[in-house]
């Protein structure tokens, strides 16, 4: 290189054509840029949307969301009532907050600048703050993009058609490492334990699952619930109703989770060893329970731990109530349900089985051998149909029937039968018949949609060649000479609105009488409730109102040393509110008695 | 590959019948060795088998186990393989050799690992202090070392956001739930 | 007569400085005869701070290593995960991740263009450099959502798929930009003050790079024909053409040339890329973030960034939470003993020239 290098002096020159060219830059602000389809700018929540489950919040690697109260939304049913706020001086727009949404109410806008002297102003609560933003949005996700899982982990059950061979349980249960998929699905948010009546400590232990401690999840689960084996497989699980997966997917599989965490302890002994429950010394207290249904067990359990002495006065042969005799073997196997019932022997429950209160020990007697008495009686009487023909050979009702199979009797049904009804019972006497050979209908006053049943099992039904017949009324059942049924006769009915904006009435259609040739028909249109063995004294003083008996929010009727519950009390008549009630009765029992607080 | 890792295992093992290896898939190799021979086994790869770039020095603290695990990776662009060798050091009185005459830059690693892990380094030319600065608390990187807490010690929170509330506590309340102290770690 | 030497502190704030970090020279007259440096001004304890979170909070830390380019550490975090966990990652993905990191690439190139310059006051450059720049981050914006910190490269694939008729706007930009850089070498290549100030200066010869670890550009202008993604190759390197420049120089002006001819070639790999690129979905969802676990184990990945060979070593303890993660960029080599040693002899006016020229990136080396 030459000292004067000519050639790399006149070169750079050429530069100057770019004089007068249009700059890169634009004239801010008569000119302003228009963020792309996906920036990453503010936060912007749609707080209809937003059921406050918190999950943005738990993601925040900065800590930059807060869970608050805002005036005028309220929790509710699968709603905190909480609404994420934004430090924006935190935030980095990751958007992972977005990502995890599982409503998708959270999203991000188009916003490039925000511009303030006050730096509080930085704090604010998307959607609240910026309502303008809806009409921003940049960056949201959709099912596919989400980080949620979206769907289930699909439980193995037996083919349709192969289920009506036998009793065999339906539902296969998960594996191991299906159930470990399955409960890493949760985000913990807590919602579902609120709804749940007996407000299991659900996000626990499916947390415990996924992290593969199932001693941990059935300790967890023993501590307020000692029927999990029933729950696991029958439960109505309302909380999968409100799971925040549930807004945009499938729940997470909240019962098939607890059933195969107690699955993992195969006898009582092994669930004794696990849970180790701690029993306290005898405080000398006597506590008569008047059956021994789920709402019963659990009061004893839960007393015998604190120290009672426990007697349950049952009028069948086996322990469980409505769980024994009216669910169906396929559903809830007899092995898991001794299982859960020495257990709870175990600890110390007696059960006096073959004795009904009223007749072979007066409801008087133990009422004064006991310094707390609790009632859990349930609905065992069936409501009859009303119409001709009831009294036919082969007319009969679904919970007896459904009691008489579970009790190991043969019964023949035939080869046609009609169910009547809607309901989960109705769907069992017709799977149950189904099993035992029948060709089964079902007859339903309202549409497929308006059953009470649980969709699971209207569509198991369905798989097992179970007609579903809607709409229909019936009128009359006709019989032979012998007054054996020989079939039903039923109107059509349409549906008509409600003026006062109940639901829809299903009423006749005059002349659109049908008759379907059956050998036997089962009426399951509910059942009420028995109080004969309350005699003359308790029956004046034990408030029941409609058939319930009345009590307060400690379970206590008017007279202060009975306690009930289940189904004769609540409206709801599951299992997991008659749990719920056992248990609040016996914290009550414990505290009126000891005088323990807790 | 598979060739060029075996022939290299023997070589190593001709040399150092104290070393243990691990094969993975693809181009990685890793040798477990004593901390006594790590200056020469590095300076018998990257002399006599070609392993001339030091391409990583790090250390992991297995607080649980009681030791810290340095981990030095070579690259050999002839042999195209990754190999490591990992020694593991008692974590109660952490020295490890100088290896910064083998490969210059090594100076830097073991500055940062005296000062983020307290170890040792005999002989380390090089200021004490690397990237902290009047540093009172003990070495940051160990498992021990609780982050929040010194931040909370440190610093001060933004104010005005004291009102945030859990969920989980919220339905908890509003529940009436009681939750077992055994059952609260599963809680998130 | 000998003059007295005297102690310079350079830095912290300096604008002839990559980022922050201190330079203590001891210079006689123009003449440096000792160099110390001195970082600890931009430790932000990531690597700690990600043992705390869970391994895809982490991820949205891996951008912050290094501001000017900032995706092959996503992709390298995204990789190691993968390969502990042995999750697949969809073909398309990884076509995407090597245009984004070419990309990447690219825009990095423009800075070092505009600092090299700068750092020898040859301003135009930086300016038209810089504002080229902005036409790559206005196709991250889009992409990404985001213009520095895309956070978009992530385990099991990327984040979202190419918008509609993105490959055609990205090939609009290449176009523009090739032109651009026939530009950029009259005003710089060309330029007499540019060849007199790089030329034989800042020398690392290949004994020297050897010795220190070089890596890069720098190793490949001492004439080491030396490329991760050759060596190595990950993701879809291994399919593409391209080719791996180096110069023999040993000085500022070859490095120059390297990175010159690699700018070429980046966009080279680019066009391949949308040519080859296959149909399919772009990602392998992970499970739930909160109770993601991998398994115990560990890895190490590297990638070639401007300035050189990155590598990052994770180690999991097969808990919801990385154990360790430990970046290695080449500026940790670079910008600690290597320029200790480069800058003795040199003068101070081109210790700026030396640290632009070595990829000296102190976020790199504290993270």
């Amino acid at each position: 290189m030459s000292f004067f290098d000519l050639k790399g002096t006149l070169k750079p020159l050429t530069a100057l054509k770019q004089f007068g060219k249009k700059p890169h830059t634009i004239e801010y602000p008569k000119e302003s840029l228009e963020a792309a389809d996906r920036y990453r700018g503010l936060h912007y929540n749609e707080l209809e949307d937003c059921i406050g489950c918190g999950n943005c919040s738990t993601i925040c690697q900065n800590k930059a969301i807060d869970m608050i109260h805002i005036a005028g939304i309220e929790g509710s049913d699968g709603d905190s009532g909480l609404r994420p706020r934004v430090d924006n001086g935190r935030c980095c727009w990751c958007a992972l907050c977005v990502e995890v949404c599982p409503t998708g109410s959270l999203s991000l806008t188009k916003d490039y600048l925000y511009v303030s002297e006050d730096p509080n102003s930085f704090l604010f609560t998307p959607g609240l703050d910026n309502p303008e933003g809806k009409d921003n949005l940049s960056f949201t996700t959709t099912e596919e993009e989400s980080l949620n899982v979206f769907n289930r982990v699909p439980m193995p059950e037996l083919e349709g058609m192969e289920r009506v061979k036998s009793f065999a349980e339906v539902v296969i249960g998960y594996n191991e490492e299906m159930a470990r998929e399955e409960a890493a699905r949760c985000i913990s948010c807590g919602l579902c334990t609120e709804i749940c009546p007996e407000h299991m400590h659900i996000p626990e232990y499916i947390n415990a699952i996924a992290n593969g401690n199932d001693n941990d999840a059935i300790r967890i689960i023993y501590d307020n619930n000692p029927l999990p084996e029933m729950c696991g497989k029958v439960c109505t699980r309302r909380c999968e109703d409100v799971c925040a997966i549930a807004v945009r997917g499938e729940a997470v599989a909240i019962r098939w989770l607890k059933g195969y965490a107690t699955s993992t302890a195969k006898t009582a002994d092994i669930t004794y060893e696990i849970v180790n429950p701690e029993i306290n010394k005898p405080n000398g207290y006597k506590v008569g329970i008047v059956g021994a249904g789920p709402s019963g067990l659990t009061a004893a359990y839960y007393l015998a731990l604190r120290g009672y002495d426990v007697t349950i006065y049952e009028s069948n042969k086996k322990a469980g109530g409505m769980t024994m005799y009216g669910i169906p073997k396929y559903r809830f196997p007899l092995d898991s349900l001794d299982k859960q019932i020495d257990y709870i022997e175990k600890i110390g429950v007696k059960i006096n089985y073959n004795t009904k209160v009223g007749k072979d020990i007066s409801f008087e007697q133990i009422y004064n051998e006991s310094d707390a008495v609790f009632m859990g009686v349930g609905f065992p009487q069936p409501w009859t149909l009303g119409i001709e023909g009831e009294e036919a050979k082969g007319s009969m009702q679904a919970v007896n029937f459904l009691h008489e199979v579970n009790d190991g009797e043969q019964i023949d049904v035939g080869k046609k039968v009609a169910v009547i009804g809607g309901g989960n019972v109705a769907i069992d006497a017709a799977r149950v018949s189904a099993r035992l050979g029948a060709d089964v209908t079902i007859l339903y006053r309202r549409r497929v949609q308006d059953m009470p049943a649980d969709w699971e099992e209207i569509e198991g039904a369905e798989q097992e060649g179970i007609h579903i017949v809607p709409q229909t009324i019936p009128v009359k059942i006709h019989a032979d000479e012998n007054n054996k049924v020989t079939g039903i006769e039923y109107l059509m009915s349409e549906m008509v609105a409600d003026d006062k904006g109940g639901r829809p009435r299903p009423v006749a259609i005059e002349g659109s009488n049908k008759v379907l040739q059956v050998d036997s028909i089962m009426g399951a249109i509910g059942q009420q409730a028995d109080y004969s063995f309350l005699d003359g004294k308790f029956a004046e003083k034990i408030k029941i109102e409609r058939g319930r008996i009345v009590v307060n929010e400690n379970q206590q009727t008017s007279d202060p040393k009975i306690y009930a519950g289940g189904d004769a009390v609540n409206r709801t008549a599951d299992a997991i509110s008659a749990i719920a009630d056992g248990f609040k009765a016996c914290k009550a029992i414990d505290k009126t008695l000891v005088g323990k607080t807790d | 590959m598979k060739d060029i890792k075996a022939k290299l295992t023997e070589k190593i093992k001709a040399s150092f019948d104290t070393v243990s290896e691990k094969d993975y898939n693809g181009n990685r190799l890793d040798f477990h060795v004593d901390v006594k021979i790590i200056p020469q086994i590095l300076t018998f790869l990257k002399v006599n088998l070609g392993y001339i770039h030091l391409s990583h020095i790090s250390c992991v603290d297995w607080l649980e186990e009681g030791e810290f695990e340095i981990i030095y990776i070579l690259w050999s662009p002839v042999e195209k393989l990754k190999v490591f060798v990992r020694t593991r050091i008692n974590r109660e009185k952490p020295v490890l050799p100088n290896i910064d005459m083998i490969w210059r830059q090594a100076n830097t690693y073991e500055r940062e690992m005296r000062e983020m892990f307290g170890i040792e380094i005999e002989g380390l030319e090089g200021a004490e202090e690397f990237l902290l600065e009047d540093w009172q608390e003990m070495p940051p990187m160990r498992r021990d070392f609780q982050t929040e807490e010194y931040a909370e010690k440190t610093f001060w929170s933004r104010e005005g956001r004291e009102d945030a509330i859990d969920v989980r506590e919220e339905i908890i309340k509003r529940s009436r739930e009681e939750i077992p102290d055994f059952a609260k770690k599963y809680s998130r | 007569m000998r003059e007295k030497a005297t102690t310079l502190y350079f830095g912290p704030q300096h604008p002839g400085i990559t980022g922050n970090m201190m330079i203590r020279l001891k210079v006689e007259g123009d003449t440096i005869i000792k160099a110390t440096t001195e970082v600890g001004y931009l430790h932000r304890a990531f690597e700690k701070l990600q043992e705390k979170r869970n391994w895809l909070q982490s991820f949205t830390m891996m951008c912050r290593f290094c501001v000017p380019e900032t995706d092959p550490m996503e992709e390298l975090y995204a990789r190691a995960v993968e390969e502990i966990e042995g999750r697949e990652v969809p073909e398309r993905a990884k076509y995407i991740r090597v245009m984004v990191l070419e990309l990447a690439r690219l825009a990095s190139f423009m800075l070092w263009y505009g600092g090299q310059n700068g750092s020898l006051g040859l301003y135009t450059m930086g300016q038209w450099s810089v504002g080229d720049r902005n036409y790559i981050l206005d196709l991250f914006e889009e992409l990404t959502g985001g213009r520095i910190y895309h956070m978009y490269i992530w385990p099991g694939g990327v984040r979202r798929d190419l918008p509609k008729g993105f490959e055609g706007r990205v090939l609009k930009t290449l176009d523009y930009l090739e032109k651009r850089l026939d530009d950029y070498d009259d005003l710089m290549f060309d330029n007499a003050i540019f060849k007199k100030r790089t030329q034989g200066v800042g020398i690392v010869d290949k004994a020297t790079a050897v010795e220190h670890g070089v890596v890069g550009a720098v190793l490949r202008g001492c004439g080491i024909k030396s490329d991760i993604r050759i060596d190595d190759p990950y993701e879809v390197y291994d399919k593409l053409d391209f080719i791996v420049p180096t110069s023999d120089g040993a000085d500022i002006w070859s490095r120059a040339l390297v990175r010159r001819q690699e700018a070429r070639q980046s966009i080279r790999i680019i066009r391949q890329v949308i040519d080859t690129m296959p149909g399919g979905s772009v990602y392998n969802k992970i499970p739930n973030p909160q109770k993601w676990k991998l398994p115990k184990g560990d890895a190490y990945v590297r990638a070639e960034s401007v300035r050189g060979e990155v590598g990052l070593y994770v180690v999991s303890d097969g808990g919801t939470m990385p154990r360790r993660v430990h970046l290695r960029g080449a500026a940790y080599v670079h910008g600690i003993t290597l320029l200790e040693d480069v800058l003795v002899g040199e003068n101070i006016a081109d210790v700026s020239a030396i640290m632009n020229s070595l990829g000296t990136c102190p976020p790199e080396i504290e993270r």
